[in-house]
């Protein structure tokens, strides 16, 4: 038998006598009475491309002002007290429950034992995200 | 895939002369897309009918066509989606199960009026079959339409490297079933 080099690209299937020419009239004619959906270049349409620009304007600017009242000093409201992260995040810690957490913690995610997976089931996963075949071969 | 210049001007003319503008469309592309609808649905008859859906559903939604993609993508998507169709509802009516898809397309080669191909092609056309309904999807748009994993992404909203790994896979199985194994 024959390897798929071997084997010619062309086309084994056949059509009719003139089907090409036939089957175009035929579509031709069956769209004639069917309505499509025409583009219509409204004054909505025509303006659009400035309206997002003007969108795009205004809200850089409003970004620009938010960004201003946070991060520029001098510009923040009086009366609320700085925390250094360190401080933060021990007050943070402390106020949780250590028993609560243990509890509400999935046992399964703690486990040391690594659950079988085939290799057949390995390189499917890695290729739905993405991978490169070659790369996959390559480390296994 | 590059515009090419007649594409530019069948867009444009589609704008001021729909009617015009998809007659060259169907006189360009009807070849094309019904050879990529007859390599999945085998049977001339069904390949005929899911022609003709395609350029309606083409001719009721060319308002909604966008330069975003090429006049070529966006058609294959349509036939693609068609030949789909074809072959699940042949599923459906004929009781077949999903796996044995393949088994029943293969038939309707060897009793087909419109097939010419020696024992070498049967055999390669039984192994195509043989993959699933994607996969053989991507080898076709491959290896016989010698379609660009960029242009293949945009048909099969996949992504080309999902793309060339099932093509591999695809290459290698059916060099497997022609080789025996």
């Amino acid at each position: 038998m024959k390897t798929l080099n071997e084997i010619p690209r062309e086309n084994p299937f056949k059509v009719p006598e003139n089907y090409f020419e036939e089957a175009n009239r035929r579509i031709i004619a069956s769209t004639a009475g069917i309505a499509n959906k025409v583009v219509k270049t409204g004054l909505y349409r025509r303006l659009r491309p400035y309206l997002l620009a003007a969108a795009s304007v205004a809200l850089l600017a409003v970004l620009s002002y938010t960004a201003a009242k946070i991060f520029i000093p001098g510009t923040r409201k009086p009366g609320i007290p700085e925390l250094s992260v360190e401080e933060f995040s021990s007050s943070y810690i402390d106020d949780i429950d250590i028993r609560t957490l243990e509890n509400s913690t999935d046992p399964a995610a703690l486990s040391d034992e690594i659950p079988a997976i085939s290799k057949p089931e390995i390189i499917d996963y890695l290729l739905l995200e993405n991978i490169d075949l070659n790369d996959i071969y390559e480390l296994l | 895939m590059v515009f090419t210049d007649q594409d530019k001007y069948i867009i444009q003319l589609l704008k001021t002369d729909v009617n015009k503008g998809f007659r060259l469309v169907v006189e360009k592309y009807s070849k094309k897309l019904y050879w990529h609808i007859r390599r999945l649905v085998i049977l001339h008859e069904d390949a005929d009918d899911a022609l003709q859906n395609t350029f309606i559903n083409a001719w009721k939604n060319i308002g909604e066509f966008r330069n975003e993609s090429a006049l070529y993508t966006w058609l294959y998507v349509i036939a693609t989606n068609e030949a789909l169709a074809l072959i699940n509802k042949r599923k459906r009516n004929a009781s077949v199960s999903l796996n044995d898809i393949g088994s029943y397309l293969a038939y309707s080669i060897e009793g087909s009026t419109w097939f010419d191909g020696d024992e070498a092609q049967v055999k390669l056309r039984n192994a195509i079959l043989k993959l699933p309904d994607k996969q053989r999807i991507v080898f076709n748009l491959k290896y016989f339409d010698e379609m660009t994993y960029e242009d293949m992404s945009k048909v099969l909203k996949t992504s080309e490297g999902a793309l060339k790994a099932s093509y591999h896979h695809a290459v290698k199985k059916i060099k497997n079933f022609l080789g025996g194994n």
